[in-house]
């Protein structure tokens, strides 16, 4: 029922740096197929709700995980979150919100709006990387979703 | 012949003696058993009973009953013995009237020696006793006057040159001297001093002239207290119109004396007052009026007394006095009524009026005592107050404004280096890390070394961002204080560090930990900061020894960690608390330099203090505490 080619990780984050680790890392952890890459709150809302360049998709292919950051341009991501959070259609779609922030505001705000996970980005490299992979491995593999009703 | 002419003679002669008796007394002869043989006319006429009915009488006819038996008994014991009686004896006439007389009776003897007969000669005396009694009564009444005067009176009588001759006993009481110690002296043994030299000079001047001197004396006892009596000097004078004595009859009125300078004393303070004292009948008329109250309204007396004090009262405010004076006759006062009143001039002042009720001495409500104080400064002074206050609640709203600006700036500014600086960093060191990963067999050793150090310092730049981050956020979060286990607190820290090290030789101390009070995460913080810092400065013992204690301070309960570390020069223990500021080398002991810091900084928002002991190379103690020191 599932589309073989439908995205199974959609990676909202503005900085090129850091989507290039983050990407590096999930190739790393093998877990690179079927990305889609939003760089910012605009995109990502246009991509998981079938608008603009993504109308032909349907909202029913979601994505097996978002990873989202934060601070992004034009819609920050506790706005994106708490869209996709606030709408039924897109409410269970597992939210990791992975964020260089660790100001406690945001960590309440984001589980208040319903976030599933909340991981630091660490300066380390190999602890992203790990943080990564972890995180790929439970929700893409390990994590079951529910089955949403059309 | 001869002896009968001699005979004759001297019948002759006892014939005129008896008729010159007969002129001058009042003769009677009775028989031996009393009865009246002869009376001459004098007899009859004193007795008002005629020769008739006295003669064969004895003279129980005439007895008074005035004397007692033994008087008489004895009178006739006397004559019957044959000798003289003499006496005086009160008679009865016939008319029921008493006369005195003055008696001698003679006996006139037998040859035997036995009287014959009893002759009486009697003078009237009745005259002179009646005066002697009217002299006796007198004389008694002086005693009474006396007895009573010396009751009432201090009484002293002095000689002409001033010399006391007598005190009565209340003399000696009110001047606490003794009887002799005041006979011989003159009044100056009890001169005060008080009075002038011209009063004293008046006083004997008046009582030498023989004039009656009065006036009022203050006197010094004996043990130097002060008493005043109202005196009077009479003089008695000589049959030459000169004093004889001087009597003085004194009244101790030093009560009254004590009251009436109390009352001249309140008297002047109500006249000196700067506060109006005004007295007012129940109908609100003014009785008087000091100069306070002149100086404050501008009236003068005259222009109030008898007038009512509504005068001095707004149109709007007449209601108050009604109300004042249905409050004093029902007996209640009126304290610090802050009110406005209107001076002659017809300007407003602020007053504060106290109104008490007046009372009779049978405590009824006769009138009211009103003081006025003119509260103008203090209002004015109270605006003032009020004014600053207000400037200042503005200033402190700006300056609290400023303050919530600058914070949410601060807030701003972390939130985006939280955010913000780290990415380049996450950048360093994730690209130098792809560098040595992709391409690291291609590297020289060197090159291998330099990218290593690249991702040291990129990483501990990213530890130093996050404890500044920590920092400034203590400032911020809110205190949440609630009791604390701090045995348990510290014991859960430990575990949380690792306790008990497997891979070290550790040995940890703890003593007595006393409950205290804060806010549970951020002492939490303070016992990670110290107890890290205790095993990181012993991490090169072979043995590390650890305690954990608790003492007290200037009577402050005083928690410390000690260790058996590295240590550190007391030189720079002024730096140990200041952020990013560091006593060890990095290479030697791991940190950014802002433990310390946060301790501190947690420790003074709990009101107590943080300090250290140490020694290179003995070890340091921290200590704390988490309420004021009672003594400094």
């Amino acid at each position: 029922m599932n589309d073989p080619n439908a995205v199974e990780l959609l990676l909202v984050e503005d900085n090129p740096q850091d989507l290039e680790l983050a990407l590096r890392a999930l190739r790393k952890a093998n877990l690179s197929n079927r990305i889609h890459v939003a760089r910012d709150g605009a995109e990502a809302l246009e991509f998981i709700f079938c608008e603009g360049p993504h109308a032909a998709r349907r909202i029913t292919d979601c994505p097996k995980v978002i990873l989202l950051d934060l601070k992004l341009p034009k819609v920050d991501g506790l706005e994106v979150l708490k869209l996709i959070k606030g709408d039924p259609r897109t409410k269970m779609i597992p939210v990791v919100v992975l964020t260089s922030s660790k100001e406690q505001s945001d960590v309440v705000e984001s589980y208040q709006l319903g976030v599933n996970s909340y991981i630091v980005k660490p300066v380390n490299f190999e602890q992203f990387a790990e943080a990564v992979h972890d995180l790929g491995l439970y929700w893409l593999l390990l994590n079951q979703p529910p089955k949403v009703a059309n | 012949m001869h002896t009968d002419e001699q005979l004759r003679a001297s019948l002759k002669e006892i014939g005129d003696l008896k008729s010159a008796l007969d002129e001058h007394a009042i003769v009677a002869i009775t028989d031996p058993q009393g009865k009246i043989t002869y009376v001459n006319d004098k007899f009859c006429a004193i007795s008002k009973y005629s020769r008739a009915e006295l003669l064969g009488q004895d003279h129980r006819i005439i007895n008074s009953g005035h004397h007692p038996k033994a008087f008489i008994s004895d009178l006739w014991a006397t004559i019957g013995h044959g000798r003289v009686w003499h006496g005086e004896i009160k008679n009865k006439a016939k008319d029921g009237t008493f006369y005195w007389v003055d008696t001698t009776i003679v006996p006139f003897l037998t040859e035997q020696g036995k009287p014959r007969q009893y002759v009486a000669i009697r003078a009237d005396i009745t005259e002179r006793k009646a005066a002697e009694e009217k002299l006796k009564a007198s004389t008694k009444e002086v005693i009474d006057l006396k007895l009573a005067l010396d009751e009432h009176a201090i009484v002293a009588i002095t000689d002409p040159q001033g010399k006391i001759t007598y005190v009565n006993d209340k003399f000696c009481a009110i001047s606490k001297y003794s009887r002799d110690e005041l006979l011989g002296q003159d009044h100056r043994i009890i001169n005060s001093g008080h009075h002038s030299k011209e009063f004293i000079r008046d006083l004997w001047t008046t009582i030498a002239r023989g004039k009656v001197w009065h006036g009022e004396i203050k006197n010094k006892a004996k043990d130097g207290t002060f008493y005043w009596v109202d005196t009077t000097i009479v003089p008695f004078l000589n049959e030459q119109g000169k004093p004889r004595q001087y009597v003085a009859i004194r009244a101790d009125i030093t009560e009254l004396k004590r009251a009436e300078e109390a009352a001249a004393q309140l008297a002047a303070i109500v006249t000196s007052s700067d506060d109006a004292i005004i007295g007012k009948d129940l109908r609100g008329v003014v009785t008087s009026w000091n100069d306070g109250a002149v100086k404050l309204f501008g009236y003068p007396a005259s222009e109030m007394i008898g007038q009512s004090i509504t005068r001095l009262i707004p149109p709007g405010r007449q209601m108050e006095e009604t109300e004042i004076l249905s409050q004093i006759k029902r007996g209640e006062n009126v304290r610090h009524f802050g009110t406005v009143r209107v001076r002659k001039d017809g300007s407003a002042i602020n007053v504060s009026v106290t109104v008490s009720a007046i009372r009779d001495q049978k405590g009824k409500v006769v009138g009211a005592s009103k003081v006025a104080r003119d509260i103008t400064e203090q209002k004015a002074a109270e605006e003032t107050i009020r004014q600053l206050n207000t400037d200042l609640e503005q200033r402190v709203k700006e300056r609290t404004a400023q303050l919530e600006i600058a914070n949410r700036e601060l807030e701003a500014f972390s939130y985006s280096v939280s955010h913000d600086l780290r990415a380049p960093l996450r950048a360093i060191d994730g690209f130098s890390q792809a560098v040595l990963e992709d391409f690291g067999p291609k590297l020289p050793d060197e090159g291998r070394r330099y990218l290593q150090t690249i991702r040291y310092s990129a990483q501990r730049m990213g530890a130093l961002i996050d404890d500044l981050l920590a920092f400034a956020r203590l400032n911020r979060q809110e205190m949440n204080k609630r009791p604390i286990d701090t045995g348990k607190l510290v014991r859960s820290t430990l575990d949380e560090l690792g306790f008990p090290w497997p891979n070290r030789s550790v040995e940890v101390h703890i003593g007595d930990l006393p409950a205290s009070s804060g806010d549970p995460v951020l002492l939490k913080q303070v016992w990670i900061n110290l107890l890290s810092n205790a095993l990181k400065y012993t991490s090169k013992r072979v043995k590390a020894e650890v305690e954990i204690g608790c003492t007290k301070t200037n009577g402050a309960e005083t928690f410390f960690v000690r260790d058996n570390g590295t240590g550190f020069d007391m030189r720079y223990a002024d730096k140990l608390f200041g952020v990013f500021q560091r006593l060890h080398r990095v290479e030697d002991y791991e940190g950014t330099g802002v433990g310390l810091a946060i301790v501190q900084r947690i420790i003074h928002r709990h009101g107590g203090r943080v300090w250290a002991d140490a020694a290179v190379d003995r070890g340091a103690t921290f200590y704390f505490t988490l309420e004021k020191e009672t003594k400094p």
